[in-house]
């Protein structure tokens, strides 16, 4: 295998890839990317077995083939080398001659035979998004998925495609967030899966590339095809994510989502972010809360710790309901806050023991359970 | 110049549990009295005269019975706690800084008292330990120095109704002559093992040099010397310090084979212990089984919550399998222990999906309350067989 390739492209295809690596221990070559040459591309994969990712980059290719070399030094060494123009050649046992300017270097690889084949584009269900779209709804909720790992259901972001609309949720148990947008869902693709937190992370972090992304699952994969055509750096056709989802029964999110509002105030998001976030100053992991008081046509954040002091904070608002007070844990409340982009939220609240719900004019909920203090 | 008088005054009730039984039975007193369980139990504590024949604490019923026949058994009636509080009560009399230690120990700070002279402090703890004895009929021995580590060896020195002082400077003097074994840390086997280097006393442990005395006591051979010249520099801790665990145990009459039983006896010390968790506003996150066989060998399993709970339901699915994880061996239990740690107080966020969670808080609410009455509302799984 012997190709020409430009060192920022190679870079930037390299770092695509680059996240998604195994265990060394079990399975040493789930440490590498698998190279392949053909035609005027390269395509560069790598895989954890759970999540796997390729990548093609356009590239002078002389002699076609394949090899597998360990990733992470890999892009290392060629963000590091001195000249744009690189030479990869490989020769039938696996070792890789890489040449940059007065640069080179000797890599050992593994050969292609034991990298595990990524899964096929299957007939699954399948849909078109667009993917900034898609970036911003991922934003609204991803921050309200659970790391526990003893509720793995939760470990992810529920996509539903149903009623004439795709749904986004994750929950933590504590806090939700859903965001819908209409879609055509024709009765025989209706259908949900749970896509887990690391492919979501990825996944997000590649929807700026082009205009379109395809999704297509059944109940044990998802896969993405991510168009590249507003990239500049290299890469060609799409990038392909395929990725196993999480299985089990999402819970009904739909129950803990209030039917009926209280009391409901609107908010310049800028300014409350930023009152609950100096209040938050002063909390601790202890003690960690800010309260919520609402009087006639004031809001009020309060914060404190015992062994630190406390905060106050105040904000005019329109607002004529009865007193109330109730307690959060402040990151619930900062994650939706800093993930929007409208200038101004509603916030539903009732008491001290039921949920404060954020609400935006598109349809986005996020629901969040107070402390209950005492 | 008054920082150098011996301000710290160690309590110690003399053999409390007898005595809180011999306060109601005052006929007995002088006798070979101990306090335990019959068949099965244990001697929680025994008076002098029973200790003279050879019974001590914690000793089987039934050796102790065997070293001492005449001993006078006497069950557990009277109300210990409640002597013991009315016991810390008369000291905090005296100064505000007592530290409560367990029932029947504690700790004295006199600084506050305004006392100028080592006499005046000998008079009023004198006054005190004659106090206790008039109104609740408790000996007590007391211990004073300038520090707790003194105080306390001093206390138990000269049992029962013991009164030593220790003058500032005098401490490792004092210390010097004793057994190393009234050192704090250092147990019987360590005692053995430090005579077999020929370390009997503690002023022994001042008499080697440093590199002997690092041979012997690792690398805290300096916490080692600085203990036998009587140097400690704790404070009394006045305020009670938050229960850290929670916990019950039951030795059974005789010894039980039956899984269901035991199983059983564990759900119900679970449901004894949460109503104390709620009442205190706490919650726990680990649940610890532990099992003791006929010959006292024990094993334990233990379990986390990902987060802690003051209600029954999520720790009862533990108790089955820690129960199999800590009863390896096929053999009838003698004992079988229930315990609570990783108490957590304080605010408690509320979950989105547990509508369950708070209707079954609201529900063990009214039971705690109706219980606490006198009532008794108990959980079905303690009416099945015999209970």
């Amino acid at each position: 295998m012997k190709f020409k390739i430009n060192r920022d492209h190679f870079s930037n295809g390299l770092a695509q890839v680059l996240n998604v690596v195994g265990s060394k221990a079990t399975m040493p070559i789930l440490s590498n990317v698998l190279i392949e040459a053909e035609k005027d591309y390269i395509s560069l994969t790598t895989t954890n077995l759970d999540l796997g990712i390729r990548c093609k980059i356009k590239a002078e290719v002389k002699e076609g083939g394949s090899v597998t070399l360990p990733v992470k030094r890999l892009a290392t060494i060629v963000r590091e080398l001195p000249n744009v123009d690189v030479s990869f050649d490989a020769t039938p046992n696996h070792q890789v001659k890489l040449t940059s300017g007065g640069s080179t270097f000797r890599i050992m690889g593994i050969g292609k035979e034991e990298f595990p084949p990524l899964p096929e584009f299957g007939d699954d269900k399948s849909f078109t998004l667009e993917q900034a779209e898609l970036t911003s709804m991922l934003k609204s909720v991803s921050y309200a998925q659970s790391s526990d790992e003893t509720r793995y259901i939760l470990n992810g972001v529920y996509f539903n495609f149903r009623d004439g609309k795709l749904s986004l949720v994750a929950t933590d148990g504590r806090r939700l967030a859903l965001i819908s947008k209409e879609l055509e869902v024709p009765a025989d693709s209706a259908g949900s899966i749970i896509l887990p937190a690391k492919t979501v992370s990825e996944l997000t972090r590649m929807l700026d590339k082009g205009e379109k992304l395809k999704i297509a699952f059944n109940d044990r994969r998802a896969s993405f095809q991510i168009s590249t055509d507003k990239d500049s750096s290299g890469l060609v056709d799409s990038i392909y994510l395929y990725s196993k989802v999480v299985e089990g029964n999402y819970p009904n999110y739909q129950q803990v989502i209030p039917k009926e509002t209280h009391q409901r105030i609107k908010l310049e998001r800028e300014l409350f972010l930023q009152c609950v976030h100096r209040a938050a100053l002063v909390t601790s992991e202890k003690s960690n809360s800010v309260k919520i008081k609402l009087t006639s046509n004031l809001l009020e954040i309060t914060a404190q710790s015992p062994d630190f002091g406390e905060a106050h904070e105040s904000m005019a608002i329109a607002y004529s309901g009865p007193d109330l007070q109730v307690a959060f844990n402040p990151a619930f409340v900062l994650d939706p806050l800093k993930a929007l982009t409208k200038d101004e939220i509603f916030f539903e609240l009732k008491d001290e023991v039921s949920p404060g719900v954020f609400k935006t004019l598109e349809s986005f909920i996020c629901v969040i359970m107070p402390v209950r203090l005492s | 110049m008054s920082a150098g008088l011996p301000f710290i005054v160690h309590l110690d009730a003399d053999a409390f549990f007898v005595s809180v039984e011999l306060a109601l039975r005052p006929e007995l007193r002088g006798k070979k009295v101990a306090v335990g369980g019959r068949e099965r139990g244990i001697i929680a504590s025994a008076s002098y005269e029973a200790r003279a024949c050879g019974v001590y604490t914690p000793m089987p019923t039934v050796r102790a019975l065997a070293v001492c026949p005449d001993l006078i058994l006497l069950p557990h009636v009277g109300k210990y706690g409640e002597v013991s509080r009315q016991m810390f009560d008369l000291c905090e009399t005296l100064t505000p800084w007592v530290q409560r230690n367990s029932i029947d120990e504690g700790y004295l700070d006199l600084k506050p008292c305004g006392l100028k002279s080592t006499a005046e402090i000998e008079a009023v703890v004198r006054g005190l330990q004659a106090r206790i004895w008039d109104a609740l009929q408790i000996p007590v021995s007391m211990g004073i120095a300038t520090n707790k580590l003194v105080a306390q060896i001093a206390s138990k020195l000269r049992k029962p109704r013991g009164f030593v002082v220790v003058a500032p400077g005098d401490e490792a003097a004092f210390l010097a002559p004793l057994d190393i074994g009234k050192l704090p840390g250092v147990g019987t086997k360590t005692e053995a093992a430090l005579q077999a280097r020929g370390l009997r006393t503690v002023g022994d442990v001042l008499a080697l040099n440093d590199r002997e005395a690092e041979a012997v006591f690792g690398r805290d051979w300096r916490g080692m010397q600085a203990l036998a010249r009587g140097e400690d520099d704790r404070p009394v801790e006045t305020e009670h310090e938050d229960a850290k665990s929670y916990s019950q145990q039951e030795t059974f009459a005789t010894d039980i084979a039956a899984f269901a039983e035991i199983e059983r006896v564990a759900k119900r010390m679970i449901d004894d212990l949460l109503p104390k968790i709620r009442e205190d506003g706490k919650r726990a996150r680990t649940l610890t089984v532990k099992v003791r066989y006929g010959d006292f060998t024990q094993e334990s399993a233990g379990r986390s919550l990902p987060e802690a709970s003051d209600l029954e339901m999520p720790f009862y699915p533990l108790v089955t399998p820690l129960l199999r994880q800590a009863w390896t061996q096929r053999r009838p239990l003698r004992l079988v222990s229930v315990k609570f740690s990783g108490i957590e107080a304080g605010p408690r966020q509320l979950d989105l999906f547990s509508e369950d969670a708070e209707k079954r808080r609201k529900l063990a609410a009214v039971l705690d309350k109706l219980n606490g009455r006198g009532a008794v509302v108990k959980h079905g799984h303690q009416l099945d067989g015999k209970g």
